[in-house]
């Protein structure tokens, strides 16, 4: 069954400077907050097992640095994503301004199979904080514009929807990984089928 | 030991300073001495190279270097033959070299310094000739041992053996050996071939197998020894392989030496540099010894303007007291441009509004966890956001990039002051501007260097790493852009970075400490058979557990591994300053330094002087001056 296999999921989180990437990260993977991170400089990731409808993945979350000329670079940690999480500060407007470059330059350096598929969760985090400057129906009319991407607003400080949130990036790079076996050229199924094919294979092999 | 009255002293020469010793008497090194070479008189007739020091109260002092020189000097007699005296008190103190244990040696330093080698990439002992040169020495060592030039390195002679005196009535060509005579000679020198692969140089060994292959037939060999001749060729031919892939490994680079650090610049040392003016006299040796021991830290704030180039190094005290007041006037000129900024002018100048406020959010998470950033309403982070605003001012193109914050931190927190901090901190970011590019292509062109510097000195992990989708060296970003101030400690920072600062010993020697450290952690990398992600999550987690002492140690062992090599590329000369091929052949021609065009780091004012045929900078020069004077 395909359930028994370890499944990795990779996760990249994306979004302006200081709209809170790695204490999201450090929130759901330790459950800690602090407010002595520093900035991210190049990229780090935290992994994290869980459990989605009984099946057990782990997943691998990837804290980039925010500021815009550091965005070349993503291509080395892009590739092979199953999901991308943009995340904005509902209290800086600018940040939501962004999204749209975000989205776009992922899919750039990523490139995955079919774009317009590929999973995206936005984040509009730092709900604990006042004033709000982008309100949730701002920021789901981006989403529905953007083929329905999930919303989630969080406070990493407050651990607020975090944990919730997570879980719907597991299931959708999940359901993503199981609708489309080939999200990239270099799927690992993909080099499986050749080993049993070279070996003489057994019974499951196919008949082409 | 054998005992001097039993020796004829065939050769000597005094003003001979002992660079590098064995363990035994590593405490007589950087003494002058005199050196000799020596027949036992009993039936052996063994010849031996035997050093003795000066018999003058030497300590290993570095102070005394100087004093010691002339002393020998007064004492110099030079004598070509005759039974020398015994010396029972220098006794101990004798390093004494047997014909035999030498496998090789190399001359340098434009023939004032000699190496020798066992045979296992082992030094026994390094000579520096401080008058005089090894000329004669050499002529003598050539007529006394078999010894041929090497193919790799025309300073370097493989000795082919010394056990057998007959060697000396050879001819020089192996071709022309009398091998059915002397089935000995041939013996050892197949013995030689598969023993020393290292010095043994393909060129003789061509010219043996020329002689074996092409008639052997019309030879007279008796059975055994035409059996042992064909059992030892197909001997070689089997360890063929293996020989070359370990001549590959030496070809590409050197044995690797040892430089130990020492200790910091102190205050006695700054102000035995200085005049009564308050001037620098000897800057190349003031860099030298920050370079090799970094700065005491009571010193720091006075010499970290020096060496960011915030009081030029050739000012007096009165100079530099009348800089401070205009650079003072200069800052506060430019912090008042954006101070004096009004709500609306903010409003209309998006780019102004984003630089500031991306400095208020990195200021609030730089280094909180210092005592001298915590808190709230912290009045040094208004300093630090003070400066990175007038920064701004002062070089709009660029503005603020993530990381500087990093690079200002460690340097407000020690000199406290505003405008010292910002001057100093422009100097800081004048060394590392391209690091910050937008188009992040200094970063790139970093990141590539590093690699080609890898695939010289380890090409097997630079192998690795190209297989395992890491050959873009990535992981490596955080090092390079802050120079290593997230994996290190402040005090560890503030060490390495005065150290990087003195440009020594070459350019981008902050490429070298990360050769040095992926290469000490090469066999975690390729053990766990660790990929792109995994090799990123061990190197992000390095963050302090590094050793800043034994990376500067060993990178700067890498960089004369790879200065010595005899195969560098100009792709590797260009990375770290050195002069190109090009320009070293034509030296003959014309008197002009490769440096001089691009004299940056050298601001020194020695006259360029040649060694080995490679003109070398008044850096280079002071810089090698220091590490003899310092411990070899």
């Amino acid at each position: 069954m395909a359930s028994r296999k370890k499944t990795l999921l990779k996760v990249i989180i994306l979004g302006d400077s200081s709209v809170g990437k790695t204490s999201l990260m450090n929130q759901y993977v330790n459950r800690k907050f602090s407010n002595q991170y520093k900035a991210t400089i190049g990229a780090d990731f935290l992994t994290k097992e869980l459990t989605v409808d009984d099946r057990t993945v782990t997943m691998q979350i990837w804290d980039t640095a925010g500021q815009e000329r550091f965005q070349s670079l993503g291509v080395a940690f892009y590739r092979g994503a199953d999901c991308c999480v943009l995340v904005f500060d509902v209290t800086a407007p600018n940040t939501f301004k962004s999204l749209d470059s975000w989205r776009d330059e992922f899919l750039i350096q990523a490139s995955p199979r079919e774009p317009e598929n590929f999973p995206f969760v936005l984040l509009g985090n730092k709900v604990d904080l006042e004033p709000r400057a982008i309100s949730a129906k701002r920021a789901q009319q981006w989403c529905q514009s953007k083929n329905n991407i999930p919303y989630f607003e969080t406070s990493a400080k407050e651990g607020l929807n975090v944990e919730q949130a997570f879980l719907a990036i597991a299931k959708n790079a999940l359901a993503q990984q199981n609708s489309t076996v080939d999200l990239y050229n270099e799927f690992p199924d993909q080099i499986k089928l050749t080993n049993t094919q070279k070996s003489g294979g057994n019974g499951d092999s196919c008949a082409c | 030991m054998e005992d001097c009255e039993d020796c004829e002293e065939i050769f000597s020469q005094d003003g001979v300073l002992l660079k590098q010793a064995p363990a035994t008497h590593i405490t007589f090194v950087n003494t002058i001495g005199t050196l000799y070479i020596s027949e036992s008189l009993n039936s052996n007739k063994k010849r031996f190279i035997e050093w003795k020091p000066n018999d003058i109260t030497v300590d290993s002092d570095i102070q005394d270097q100087e004093w010691a020189v002339v002393n020998t000097i007064q004492k110099r007699t030079r004598t070509l033959s005759g039974n020398y005296p015994p010396d029972y008190q220098n006794r101990i103190k004798c390093i004494k070299l047997n014909f035999e244990d030498i496998k090789s040696f190399r001359i340098a330093n434009k023939s004032r310094q000699i190496s020798f080698y066992d045979g296992k990439a082992d030094c026994l002992c390094i000579f520096g000739f401080q008058h005089g040169s090894s000329d004669v020495l050499l002529s003598i060592l050539k007529r006394m041992l078999r010894v041929s030039v090497s193919k790799r390195d025309k300073h370097l002679y493989i000795v082919y053996d010394a056990n057998f005196p007959e060697f000396q009535q050879l001819d020089r060509s192996f071709a022309e050996l009398n091998i059915q005579h002397d089935s000995r000679t041939l013996w050892s020198v197949f013995k030689n071939l598969k023993d020393h692969p290292y010095e043994t140089t393909f060129e003789a060994f061509s010219k043996v197998t020329d002689y074996v292959y092409r008639s052997p037939e019309q030879r007279d060999l008796d059975d055994v020894d035409r059996e042992n001749l064909n059992r030892s060729i197909s001997e070689y031919e089997n360890t063929t392989t293996h020989s070359q892939g370990d001549y590959e490994v030496v070809a590409k680079v050197p044995e690797r030496k040892d430089f130990p650090r020492l200790r910091p610049l102190s205050l006695e040392q700054w102000k035995g540099h200085m005049n009564s003016e308050g001037k620098i006299e000897d800057v190349e040796s003031v860099r030298n010894l920050i370079f090799r021991g970094g700065v005491t830290p009571c010193l720091r704030s006075e010499v970290w303007k020096f060496l960011l180039d915030y009081y030029p190094w050739s000012s007096t005290e009165l100079e530099r007291q009348k800089l401070l007041a205009s650079k003072s006037d200069e800052y506060y000129n430019m912090k008042l441009q954006w101070k004096r900024m009004t709500k609306t002018q903010e409003d209309n100048f998006t780019d102004y509004r984003e630089r500031k406020s991306l400095i208020e959010k990195d200021v609030n998470r730089t280094d909180r966890t210092l005592d001298f950033y915590a808190g709230d309403n912290n009045a040094n982070l208004q300093t630090l956001n003070d400066i990175l605003m007038t920064y701004i001012m002062y070089n709009f193109d660029l503005g603020y990039v993530q990381g500087m914050s990093d690079l200002l931190s460690p340097i407000l927190m020690l000199l406290e002051s505003e405008v010292d901090s910002f001057w100093c901190f422009v100097g800081f970011m004048n060394k590392v501007i391209r690091n910050f590019d937008i188009d992040q292509a200094g970063m790139k062109d970093q990141l590539s260097n590093l690699h080609t510097l890898l695939a010289f000195v380890n090409p097997q992990l630079a192998n690795y790493l190209d297989t395992h989708d890491s050959g873009n060296m990535f992981f490596c970003f955080r090092w390079l852009l802050v120079w290593f101030k997230r994996e290190l400690s402040l005090e560890d920072v503030m060490r390495f970075w005065e150290v990087l600062w003195t440009g020594y010993p070459c350019e981008n020697f902050h490429l070298l400490v990360c050769v040095a450290i992926l290469e000490t952690e090469k066999p975690n990398i390729i053990q766990n058979n660790y990929g792109f992600t995994e090799i990123l999550k061990h190197v992000n987690d390095l963050n302090g557990k590094l050793d800043m002492a034994v990376m500067l140690n060993k990178a700067e062992g890498i960089f004369y591994q790879i200065k010595e090599s005899d195969h560098l590329t100009d792709n590797i000369r260009l990375i770290l300053g050195l002069p190109l091929l090009q320009s070293q052949t034509s030296y003959g021609s014309h008197e002009q330094s490769p440096f001089e065009d691009s004299a940056e780091l050298s601001n020194g004012t020695q006259p360029c002087c040649s060694v080995d045929n490679v003109r070398i900078s008044p850096d280079e020069v002071a810089y090698e001056r220091s590490i003899n004077s310092s411990f070899l």
